[in-house]
């Protein structure tokens, strides 16, 4: 006998209970009697509400003590019982409604027997008053009557089987399998309900239905559509019309009979959508007519849906042949061109059209949900079903087990797979049972959560462990499906025993649905990888399943898998580098997106495969900074003994971080004017190092040390820090000889140097050379390559023109002797900000030097609008604009007197010399001029300022720029309008 | 393949067609054909058909000639005018890059980005065209004068007259093709003729419009006389216009329609004026598109030319039919400057966005015009605020290279590309010397 305490407040909150002052109130009032029930009552999925419904039902009943006795004695009825009023509100309705059947909850042997099916047959027949025995069984009730009778047994059926399922944990391939009994009796007995009604007419004619879906495939839910095809013929001796006629009555008053709802509710939809044709077909066609069908119009998504069909009422002979004569018809289905793209296709379609915010909670149609499983088995079974009949079976647990023996799948992938299938399953039809409403969808609600995990037995902490149990199991489909698909592709090629070989020209149609233009080429990258016995191919054929749906998924598939078997043969056996690929998964996704979309990035990485390491995390992605480059550099060169060996190795360390910096790009989201400083730094610390060893050679072949100061200026773009990929360092060189100093020997000299830095860095060699371009000096091409400080102060006191002077704009002593870099900007800071501003004729001068320029400079055949550069509205002419801005007004700002054209924009705006949205799409367009340039150069591998006409490289370079694929003409269109409106503003403000 | 791809490949088969013609429009709204024959077609479905783009007037830059034309299988139609035997059937044709994105130079896309962008908004723009023609006794020859096939007047009818056996032979054909015709009755002019397309969304609209171009000149030609949609061929009797009615739907009501307010307004309806309205000036270059567009506009009578609206009102640029009691599905606003020689998948494209336009930024209703707008005097006109619409398509093009609305609805390239081709257009017309100006100056100077 239970004492007080059992029931008190604290303990009953212990046991489960949310109210528990409330449920100590109703334990009271169901008596003495039941109180030791109350741990049971905790045990159940939501106490609370399994109590209320036991006040309930108990309130119902006739025998209330029978009830109460009986489930306080009984440990089978009370567990079962109470399990059910937990885990299913409606079940408890049904149960208050119909109290009687509180009985079917006492047979002990619902714990270890299955119902046959024939047994539930014949319930559901005798419920409407059919004989089973009959061979066209027909209902004797009244047809609302009958309605209702079959509603209610329905239901009886139902509560026994939940109570087994729940109480008796039973495994979901057998729950699902009673269900489809459950409805395959159903239909019998609705059948019998419609012929009464149908009358004499139904005797002309012999009608099958043949289940579909998840009914066919034995495996049904708890509650919902029962897909089925109806096939017909007409009894000997009647007219073909006359039969089909009132077979077609036959079938749509069978779907009335499910469907209806009456008072005593309604038992589901009968979804006759997968026939022939679909919604626009007859409901009902003879076996010829339905072969005729398949043998010419059916889709393959079709043949797939025929892969279940399972005949389950009505005339079993008949749907018998049905059976023989279209089964063959999907295996030889198999064998049409495109039938895995079309199902893969089918698959993606689906995905699309979830509501997006529904996705997350989807069990059934989001990513790693059951439609991903039952595809992956579905397309397994008709590939390999066609010679291998063992791998057939309808149900999907079943299939997947004959595939895991017969080695189409592999052992540990087959188990993880069923498990995923069972719990995601199981946890669809505990949501599906609280209500018995037709739902596939997570709820939010801690209540519902809560019930949910304690229904699957996780009682500590349930909301929690659900969550990660789920998730473990969607993440866990999402991987092997992927598996599923991409590794047949490996055993195109690669023998492995006991394994079955997809044939290759199956895995060349299959590479080039998924994006591969060769192949052919494809399929010899993947044997070269994957072939041997080396624990590298072991490896590799883990990995490369993976890689290739990553490589289809980039702008450029073949160059990805290609990219990946040059690095990976020059890498093969460093044991850091699979290990890196494999254990961590982001880098090998990285990589994948790198080969498939940037020949910059490749050729970068395939000089120097080592470079592959910066993948691994996120922080080695991070620019080093010029000091930690420069260091890096001057020790690596301080090392060397001569010149050309110092440079080589700087040229190296160079190349390792314009990897660093065109990863990051691609990888993690990054600023293009991040960009530029980076690229910017890396430079200066080159030629830094480099300007250091080459005047240690000179000094070493002249034996004398260097008699004069040096310095390196850079000009352009990357005075602006504001360099792309592949860009020229424009510089001038200055130098200064020390007090004293033979003029002649300093000159010499750093002529010398000057022409070693140059040399030295665009020497051939394994790494990108940097062009080091000195156009831009005094004179051009006919200057003098190094000038003194004191010869540059000449040449622009004489000569200065507006501009050179707007040249100067952009030059930044950034390399060299720091004295003399900070004595040449005080040299030409007067020359380019004008104290006075410009003069009009100055001005005059600017516009026409650029209206000849843009005529001038345009290569020949190039399409002005896609030229970033030189375009309307490109680069150079919201350039040319900030920089007359800034020679009109630096002198009196000094603020605006800076290289770099956003932030002099920036000044601009905050003096009032520009309207705010004036500044805003001349950035705009800057910024999106940049970004593509960097993309196109990243995409071709080559400096380039038109954007591709290629359409493969033209969608990468969309890829680059994070627009989604097949909307490359969505980024030409933004591209052409940010540059129209950047032409308005400097036809207004620079034009005048 | 999906459903309706199924269904015209079962189609092909059953109806023994021989060709099929997938069509598609360029910029300036000229109808381009390209036929395949059946085989070809599933082909087409999955991969579309591709041809060189930079023969389509406006389509794409020499150095990018590789286009997709993808058949749209709802607009699946047997082609009737073909006669007995084997047909022919034709699709309206979607223009894709060759790496399946939407071309921006397909004046379809336009149209489909811009009703996108109202369905984003939960609104169907729903359109019903009022297109007028003129039938002309054979094909009239350069420098002739063209000869009306008949001397009627608006709504007469007349005992056999080839403009009415002309009319029923176009709609039985309009109808087979699965074109509803509301309407059709003689129009003002000699030879005038106007037939009204039953309201359907703008996308099927346009569709039809350039269907309907097709038809009615295949039939003219039939008999022997020649139909054109130039929207002034005579300086003294009225031009042809497609005055069309616009409606928005919020699924299935009329998001124009509000019982009790006035005219049953709502004011979705009043902000959707107002916008059309105050862009007005900026969209007319693509509502009316020619030279000769402006002669019309000009020329009073049925044509606006002021910015205004008003409750029936026939000489305003927007008219509000009257309401019809317990009609609140039909209630719609009356668009009547666009003519019948644009390309209706532009020129619905920039109706609608300036409509948006107004229901975004909530636009004022200006004061409706209760007058005849032509009746009143220029101070009058000014004193209540009515603006001209551009005089000719050189304003037109001057205000439309300033519209944002403009260039955003159409997309860069096309923007670009039209207003280049207005240009030009434009310069060549500048330097014609006409008929006009030698009968007045010849005989006196």
């Amino acid at each position: 006998m239970a004492t007080d305490s059992e029931t008190s407040w604290g303990n009953l909150a212990r046991l489960g209970f949310f109210d528990s002052e409330r449920a100590r109130r109703l334990l009271a009032e169901l008596g003495d009697v039941v109180r030791p029930l109350a741990p049971l009552i905790g045990r159940s999925a939501d106490p609370d509400l399994a109590l209320t419904a036991l006040v309930a039902l108990a309130d119902a009943v006739d025998d209330r003590a029978r009830l109460l006795r009986e489930v306080a004695d009984d440990e089978g009825t009370s567990m079962r019982l109470l399990s059910v009023l937990g885990a299913s509100q409606a079940l408890g309705d049904h149960l208050r409604r119909h109290p009687e059947h509180w009985h079917e909850l006492t047979d002990p042997t619902l714990g270890s027997t299955r119902p046959p099916a024939y047994a539930i047959r014949e319930g559901l027949l005798r419920a409407v008053g059919a004989d089973p025995r009959d061979e066209q069984p027909i209902s004797t009730l009244g047809y609302a009557e009958a309605l209702d009778a079959l509603r209610v047994e329905y239901r009886r059926v139902l509560l026994r089987l939940a109570a087994r399922d729940l109480a008796h944990h039973l495994g979901l391939d057998d729950a699902a399998a009673e269900l489809a009994d459950l409805a395959a009796g159903t239909l019998d007995a609705a059948l019998a309900v419609a012929r009464a009604k149908v009358g004499d007419a139904a005797l002309s004619c012999r009608l099958s239905v043949i289940a579909m879906g998840k009914c066919g495939g034995h495996e049904l839910n708890y509650v919902s559509d029962v897909d089925v095809i109806f096939v017909a013929e007409p009894v000997e001796g009647y007219a073909e019309a006359t039969a089909m006629r009132a077979a077609g009555q036959l079938a749509s008053c069978l779907m009335q009979v499910c469907s209806d709802h009456t008072r005593e509710g309604t038992i589901w939809p009968v979804d006759a959508n997968l026939r022939p044709e679909g919604k626009a077909g007859p409901l009902v066609r003879t076996i010829a007519s339905h072969c005729g069908y398949y043998e010419r119009w059916a889709k393959t998504w079709e043949f797939q849906a025929l892969l279940k069909a399972r005949p389950v009422a009505g005339d079993m002979e008949l749907g018998r042949e049905y059976a023989r004569v279209i089964g063959p018809l999907v295996w030889s289905a198999a064998e049409r061109d495109g039938f895995v793209e079309e199902v893969q296709a089918m698959r993606r379609r689906v995905l699309d059209h979830i509501p997006a915010d529904r996705v997350e909670r989807q069990l059934k149609l989001g990513s790693g949900g059951l439609r991903d499983v039952e595809f992956a088995v579905q397309l397994l079974q008709m590939v390999h079903g066609r010679t291998d009949e063992e791998v057939r079976p309808s149900t999907t647990l079943s299939a997947l087990a004959r595939l895991t023996e017969r080695g189409y799948v592999g052992r540990e992938d087959g188990r993880s797979l069923h498990e995923a299938y069972s719990f995601l399953r199981t946890l669809e039809h505990r949501i599906q049972l609280f209500q018995l409403r037709r739902t596939h969808v997570m709820p939010t609600d801690e209540p519902s959560l809560r019930r949910l995990g304690r229904s699957l037995g996780y009682t500590k902490d349930p909301i929690e462990e659900l969550d990660k149990q789920w998730h473990f199991h969607q993440r866990e489909v999402r991987r092997l499906h992927q598996k599923l698909f991409y590794r047949p592709l490996l055993s195109a090629v690669a023998r492995v025993s006991g394994e079955a070989r997809l044939s290759p020209e199956s895995a060349e149609e299959r590479l080039a649905a998924l994006g591969y233009q060769d192949p052919k080429a494809a399929l010899r990258h993947i044997e070269a990888l994957t072939k041997g016995v080396s624990r590298t191919a072991q490896i590799q054929r883990t990995l490369l399943p993976v890689m290739l749906e990553w490589f289809a998924d980039a702008p450029d598939p073949d160059a990805g898998l290609f990219g990946f078997r040059r690095i990976s043969e020059a890498l093969g056996s460093t044991p850091w580098y699979l290990r890196l690929l494999r254990d961590e998964g982001q880098a090998a996704q990285r990589m994948a997106q790198i080969l498939g979309t940037s020949r910059y990035a490749t050729d970068l990485l395939q000089r120097e495969p080592q470079g592959v390491a910066i993948l691994g995390d996120q922080e080695r992605l991070e620019p080093l900074g010029r000091d930690a480059v420069q260091t890096e550099m001057r020790s690596a060169a301080e090392r060397r003994d001569n010149a050309k060996d110092a440079v080589l190795a700087i040229r190296a360390i160079r190349r390792r971080e314009l990897l660093r910096i065109s990863v990051a790009d691609l990888c993690v989201p990054f600023g293009v004017a991040e960009v530029g400083y980076a690229l910017t730094d890396v430079t200066s610390a080159t030629l830094e190092a480099t300007l250091e060893a080459a005047i240690r050679g000179v000094e070493a072949a002249r034996g004398t040390e260097m008699p004069t100061r040096m310095a390196i200026v850079a000009m352009g773009r990357y005075g602006g820090y504001e360099l792309g990929y592949g860009s020229d360092a424009d510089v001038m060189f200055v130098h200064e000889p020390l007090p004293g100093a033979d003029a002649q020997l300093a000159a010499s000299m750093a002529q010398a140097v000057a022409n070693d830095v140059r040399q030295l860095l665009s020497e051939h060699s394994r790494d990108p050379a940097l062009e080091v371009d000195t156009a831009l000096r005094p004179e051009g091409r006919q200057g003098p390559l190094v000038r003194t400080l004191e010869s540059y102060a000449a040449y622009y006191g004489k000569w200065s023109a507006v501009w050179e002077a707007q040249a100067l704009l952009r030059a930044a002593p950034l390399v060299g002797d720091p004295g003399l870099r900070e004595r040449f900007k005080d040299l030409i800071d007067p020359l380019r900000f004008p104290a006075e501003g410009l003069s009009r004729d100055d001005v005059v001068e600017v516009r026409r030097i650029k209206a000849r320029v843009d005529a001038e400079r345009l290569p020949r055949g190039a399409d002005p609008a896609m030229n970033f550069k030189l375009g309307g509205g490109g680069l150079s002419d919201v350039e040319w604009t900030v920089q007359l801005l800034q020679m009109e007004h630096a002198g009196r700002i000094p603020e605006l007197r800076t290289t770099k054209t956003l932030e002099a924009l920036q000044v601009a705006v905050e003096h009032d010399l520009i309207a705010p949205a004036d500044a805003e799409g001349l950035s705009a367009a800057w910024r999106f001029a940049s970004r593509a340039r960097n993309a196109t150069v990243q995409v071709r591998g080559k400096a380039s300022d038109q954007l591709p006409r290629d359409a493969r490289e033209r969608a990468a370079v969309a890829a680059i720029l994070q627009y989604p694929p097949g909307q490359s003409d969505d980024m030409v269109n933004d591209y052409l309008r940010s540059a129209r409106r950047a032409r308005g503003i400097v036809d207004r403000i620079f034009w005048g | 393949m999906g459903k309706q791809e199924d269904f015209v490949l079962r189609a092909l088969e059953e109806r023994d067609v021989r060709f099929v013609r997938l069509w598609f429009t360029d910029v300036l709204g000229y109808l381009k054909s390209v036929s395949v024959a059946p085989a070809e077609l599933e082909n087409a479905f999955s991969e579309g058909i591709g041809f060189d783009g930079s023969a389509i007037e406006g389509f794409a830059r020499v150095t990018e000639a590789d286009m997709l034309a993808h058949p749209d299988p709802a607009t699946f139609q047997l082609l009737p005018w073909r006669g007995e035997g084997p047909s022919t059937a034709r699709m309206f044709c979607d223009i894709m890059m060759p790496d399946g994105s939407p071309s921006y130079a397909d004046p379809r896309f336009v149209l489909k980005r811009t009703l996108q962008k109202a369905a984003d908004k939960g609104f169907t723009f729903y359109t019903h065209p009022e297109i007028e023609f003129y039938l002309f006794q054979g094909r009239p020859g350069i420098g002739e004068d063209p000869i009306p096939v008949d001397r009627s007047g608006y709504f007469d009818h007349t005992a056999q007259s080839r403009g009415s056996d002309f009319r029923r032979e176009a709609i039985n054909m309009l109808e087979s093709m699965g074109i509803s015709v509301e309407f059709s009755h003689h129009e003002g002019g000699p030879g005038q003729q106007e037939i009204d397309l039953r309201y359907a969304d703008a996308l099927s609209t346009a569709d039809n419009i350039m269907t309907f171009r097709t038809v009615v000149r295949e039939v003219a030609l039939s008999q022997g006389i020649w139909a054109s949609f130039m929207p002034k061929p005579f300086t003294t009797h009225p031009g042809s216009g497609m005055h069309t009615h616009v409606s928005l739907f919020e699924g299935d009501t009329n998001a124009f329609f509000e019982a009790g307010a006035e005219y049953q307004l709502s004011k979705t309806a009043r902000h959707f004026i107002a916008g059309i309205l105050h862009h007005a000036s900026e969209i007319t270059c693509v509502t009316n598109q020619w030279v000769n567009s402006y002669k019309r506009l000009i020329g009073g009578g049925e044509a606006p030319s002021y910015k205004s609206w008003g409750h029936n009102n026939r000489s305003a640029m927007v008219r509000v039919p009257m309401y019809k009691p317990n009609k609140g599905q039909s209630t719609r606003i009356e668009l009547r400057t666009v003519d019948a020689a644009c390309n209706p998948y532009l020129a619905y494209a920039v109706v609608l966005a300036a409509g948006m336009k107004g229901l975004e930024e909530e636009y004022e209703l200006p004061r409706e015009a209760e007058d005849d707008v032509w009746s009143l005097n220029d101070r009058e006109r000014m004193a209540l605020g009515l603006e001209q619409l551009p005089k000719t398509l050189h304003d037109a093009i001057r205000i439309a290279e300033d519209s944002e609305l403009v260039a955003e609805t159409l997309g860069e390239h096309v923007y670009e590309f039209f207003l280049r081709n207005k240009r030009a257009e434009w310069d060549e017309y500048r330097g014609q010397v006409s008929a006009f100006e030698r009968d007045r100056m010849l005989p006196v100077i």
